[in-house]
């Protein structure tokens, strides 16, 4: 036996006093009586004559000595040998997955876990340490290693079931990290309470498991835990029920039909029985479809589908079928809203013009007359003045140019006449377009190359600073370019309309639609519902103007007007589908967002207002995790590995204090019930 | 606050009203001595011994059965009452001391005696007799009887009933009513002194007092008693079965002494210090029927 305390042993001095006071005695306190008669009656006729008589102050004292010697050894902290021999670091896994959520345990996977790892707790040694990690999504040390076996408890209680997918692996490379790198290493044990088959390689995660493998394929083929890479136990939960689940859900806006828009829905039959079902998609609780499903044993059914709907929100996938893990009986998704984008046409009249803005359901259209040329600085200024007005949106201007652009969004076509951005030089006949940015959004299913064009203008930029030209002629001319300057975002088509057969062509629709969209800066048009443990990154500057949308149509680079700096000014939150509210950091230009442990449709908001600025969907979309059957070899009963000692996990102090304890009680007993004489 | 104050006096003297039925007399004294001789009421019969006075004889008994014997008569004289006061230092024991619960016994006994015309006398004793109030008659005399309970105090060695009895006894004195106001801790035992009173035909009558502590100590552990008496020192360690035999021993010395009044016709009473003296003499005025 040694002793971690050994200077504590100097409290051994106390016992000097002890005796020195008892073999002097204290004086004993004088108490005067009208009579000794009685007493002496009772103390002459009763003289100690037995030798546990003579011996009980002896004995005191040798209690009194013992109590002392007991305590003292207590402080000194001594312990065995084989205690420090058979000390161990211990790592306990929890799942805390989605498909630990599944009820074919009562009551959950993830409660029996917990219990399992209780279990566990309990049965640690004394100087044992434990640490307490999570597997769903990113591992999470919840608790570091410690020997107190409340503290561990708590931690333990404390794991929250998540739908997030599971991390095995990752977690079991951390607590190998968390273990370090000692020589004994039959005394490191890792702990998994999982639902997870080793075999079964996550299906679409990107986990590549080297080591999980090294341990599967190191296990005999009769035993499921207890592997020998270090120390790892397994202990698996669930049975092999089937379970049916939305793997994917997804929505975006079509590129082509401005009000439609596409769901993609898969759904798959992780049992081993035929399933029939119906899955019914909702849009803001207005049925969209419902679709009958029969799906054979391990089916994977996946369609799309197109709908129209100028509306936005939230599309809910719902399966009709009550099973063991109910996360993926739902899935959501968050569907823009399609805006009306207000165009002014400034033209003397094109048809083609008018009909293609026209023909767009989305486009709140307004011609306006160009003013007279003459006289010319008189007739161009209520042109400036008008198209300064914060509602004009998208201004198309065919032919007449303001002498100034104002700030806004101008679509120019064809122009006439010179203002501060450019000058107007020579028409260009029969120019051929030569260079096309294929890059550009703008150009997206356009060719130009093809379109016969009789006539267009020369231009010469006053700056280039923004300049940005798409298309060129064989000469070099610029025929389409792009200015961006702060506040102003002009989009400059030289091509004479009039003459041609670019309104002919499918050309001119797709890249007016274009145009728009890049005017428009095409956002919200696609919404990715996220899966459980992802993270994602929100543009807190497009946030801000997509708010300013509802006054104005957003610009990038745009100095942030009145209310977009008090959005950017606002503190933010994330609401998690249950009400959980978390705060954001204060936002710069980008902000992160996640993991998303829980399925459902979460919100961005401004605290101030409790304003929605952003709403996101998230689903279980994990095959893996929706696939919650445990084969039958990995069902196993509890573990008994981990027992306990001979000294029930405690301290040979603490024993020596009891005795202590136990010494001063009974010597406590005998002196108050005087049973010494 | 002193001893014997105006309301003392005021219950001295309800208590002398309320007792004046029990001392009926017809001389002078209005209470009977127990003492035969020559009164007129007869008191039971002796046989006749050479010399006794023929006038005595029963001569009807005679006529019935043939056999000579001598009528006594109770005689009638008035009281000699003799009120001993313990004074020893245990008597300073309790809360209040017994002392003073004695000395008002002994006052309102000795006006009482004072205002039914009997004689009275009070023997201070500890371990002897330490002063004496001569025998005294009329109501007029107790104030003196006062201020002299007043001016004792305790003193003394240990108790010594059979001493003190015995000098009391020797000497020239008629016989009467001795009462002993005492805690009757006496190391020679009381039944000597007891004894020596009966001996010498006194009529005993005797008032134990005790504290509550001493029924009753609520002592506990390593204690060096101090017997205040003797100055005695007894290293003890107590015990709670050593308290509970205490206990024990006690009840056995009251219950001796009861046992002792109703085998040799002692008037006992037995109380705590704390009662008021009032209640106590009501008390045993009711236990003799002089008060309903």
């Amino acid at each position: 036996m040694s002793l971690a305390s050994p200077l504590n042993l100097l409290w051994l001095a106390a016992i000097v006093p002890v005796v020195v006071f008892y073999i002097l005695k204290i004086r004993l306190r004088r108490v005067p009586v009208s009579t000794i008669l009685f007493w002496r009656q009772i103390y002459d006729e009763h003289q100690p004559r037995s030798i546990w008589q003579r011996m009980r102050h002896w004995l005191s004292l040798l209690a009194q000595v013992t109590l002392i010697l007991l305590l003292v050894l207590a402080l000194a902290d001594p312990f065995f040998a084989w205690e420090t021999r058979q000390l161990r670091r211990i790592v306990v896994i929890v799942d805390n997955s989605a498909s630990m959520n599944a009820t074919d345990v009562s009551p959950s996977r993830l409660a029996a876990a917990k219990d399992e790892a209780l279990r566990v707790i309990r049965g640690m040694r004394f100087r044992d340490e434990l640490a307490v990690v999570t597997a769903g999504g990113s591992p999470r040390v919840v608790c570091g290693f410690s020997s107190h076996g409340r503290t561990l408890s708590h931690a333990v209680d404390d794991v929250v079931s998540t739908d997030n997918p599971t991390r095995v692996t990752e977690a079991v490379e951390l607590a190998r990290r968390l273990l370090g790198e000692r020589q004994d290493e039959h005394q490191r044990e890792i702990v998994v309470l999982t639902d997870k088959a080793w075999g079964q390689a996550p299906q679409n995660s990107n986990l590549a498991d080297q080591s999980l493998d090294r341990v599967t394929k190191s296990l005999p083929p009769n035993l499921n835990f207890a592997v020998p890479d270090p120390g790892l136990l397994v202990r698996h939960f669930g049975t092999n029920a089937g379970n049916v689940g939305i793997t994917q859900f997804q929505t975006r806006r079509s590129l082509i039909d401005p009000l439609g828009y596409e769901i993609l829905a898969e759904v798959t039959n992780a049992s081993d029985e035929p399933v029939e079902c119906r899955l019914e998609i909702d849009l803001n609780a207005d049925v969209v479809d419902v679709v009958p499903l029969k799906l054979t044993p391990g089916q994977r059914w996946s369609q799309s589908f197109e709908k129209t709907s100028a509306d936005g929100g939230h599309l809910t996938a719902k399966l009709d079928r009550a099973d063991t893990l109910a996360t993926d009986n739902r899935a959501w998704a968050v569907l823009p809203k399609r805006e009306m984008i207000p165009v002014t046409l400034v033209s003397e009249g094109n048809l083609f013009l008018q009909k293609v803005f026209e023909s767009n359901p989305l486009v709140a259209l307004t011609r306006i007359d160009p003013p007279g040329r003459k006289p010319e600085a008189e007739s161009r200024k209520p042109l400036s003045q008008n198209l300064s007005s914060p509602n004009a949106g998208i201004t198309v201007l065919h032919h007449h140019v303001p002498e100034v652009l104002p700030s806004g969004v101008f679509l120019v076509i064809d122009p006439r006449e010179s203002c501060d951005a450019w000058q107007l030089g020579e028409p260009i006949q029969n120019p051929i377009v030569h260079q096309q940015d294929k890059d550009s959004p703008l150009l997206g299913h356009v060719r130009l190359d093809n379109v016969v064009m009789p006539e267009a203008r020369q231009v010469k930029f006053v700056s280039d600073d923004g300049v940005k030209v798409l298309a060129r002629s064989l000469a070099g001319d610029p025929l389409l370019t792009t200015i961006e300057r702060p506040g102003q975002k002009v989009l400059l088509l030289t091509v004479n309309l009039d003459e041609g057969d670019l309104p002919l062509r499918t050309a001119f629709p797709i890249l007016m639609m274009n145009a728009l969209n890049w005017c428009t800066e095409n956002r919200g048009e696609l919404r990715e519902s996220l899966p459980t443990g992802a993270i994602t990154e929100i543009d807190v500057a497009a946030l801000s103007r997509d708010r300013s949308l509802t006054l104005r149509v957003g610009i990038a680079g745009q100095a942030p007007d009145s209310e977009s700096q008090a959005t950017e000014g606002r503190s933010l939150s994330l609401i998690a589908p249950d009400g959980r509210r978390s705060a954001l950091p204060m936002p710069s230009e980008r902000l992160s967002l996640g993991p998303f442990d829980q399925c459902g449709v979460w919100r961005v908001v401004a605290n101030e207002g409790d304003t929605t600025l952003m709403e996101l969907a998230c689903n279980l979309a994990d095959r893996n995790e929706s696939d919650v059957r445990v084969p039958k070899s990995e069902v196993i009963a509890p573990t008994s590995a981990l027992s306990a000692s001979l000294l029930g996990n405690r301290p040979v102090s603490m024993w020596l204090i009891a005795f202590a304890w136990l010494l001063f009680a009974v010597e406590w007993w005998a002196y108050q019930r005087r049973v010494i004489e | 606050m002193p001893l014997f104050d105006t309301e003392f006096l005021k219950k001295l003297e309800y208590l002398s009203l309320v007792s004046r039925r029990m001392f009926r007399g017809s001389l002078l004294a209005q209470r009977r001595t127990m003492q035969t001789g020559g009164g007129i009421e007869f008191a039971d019969h002796r046989e006749y011994s050479h010399g006794d006075d023929f006038r005595h004889l029963d001569w009807n008994v005679f006529a019935r059965h043939g056999q000579l014997l001598l009528k006594r008569f109770q005689e009638e004289e008035d009281l000699q009452v003799y009120l001993l006061l313990d004074c020893s230092r245990s008597m300073a024991f309790g809360s209040p001391p017994k002392f003073d619960l004695a000395r008002q016994i002994v006052a309102a006994l000795a006006y009482i005696a004072l205002a039914d015309l009997d004689r009275v006398a009070v023997i201070a004793f500890a371990d002897d007799i330490i002063a004496d109030f001569p025998m005294t008659r009329g109501k007029d005399r107790i104030l003196s009887l006062l201020k002299f309970l007043e001016g004792l105090e305790v003193q003394g060695e240990a108790t010594d009933l059979g001493r003190v009895v015995k000098a009391f006894t020797q000497r020239p004195q008629r016989r009467g009513l001795a009462v002993i106001v005492s805690d009757l801790f006496d190391p020679q035992g009381y039944e000597r002194g007891f004894d020596l009173l009966r001996y010498r035909n006194y009529e005993l009558n005797a008032v134990q007092l005790h504290d509550r502590l001493e029924a009753e100590p609520s002592l506990l552990g390593e204690l060096e008693l101090v017997d205040i008496e003797s100055d005695g020192v007894q290293k003890v360690t107590i015990t709670e079965n050593a308290l509970k035999k205490y206990r024990t021993l006690f009840e056995d010395f009251q219950e001796s002494l009861r046992k002792y009044g109703r085998k040799y016709g002692v008037g006992l009473t037995q109380t705590r210090c704390e009662v008021p003296f009032d209640e106590l003499i009501l008390k045993m005025m009711r236990a003799s029927g002089a008060v309903g």
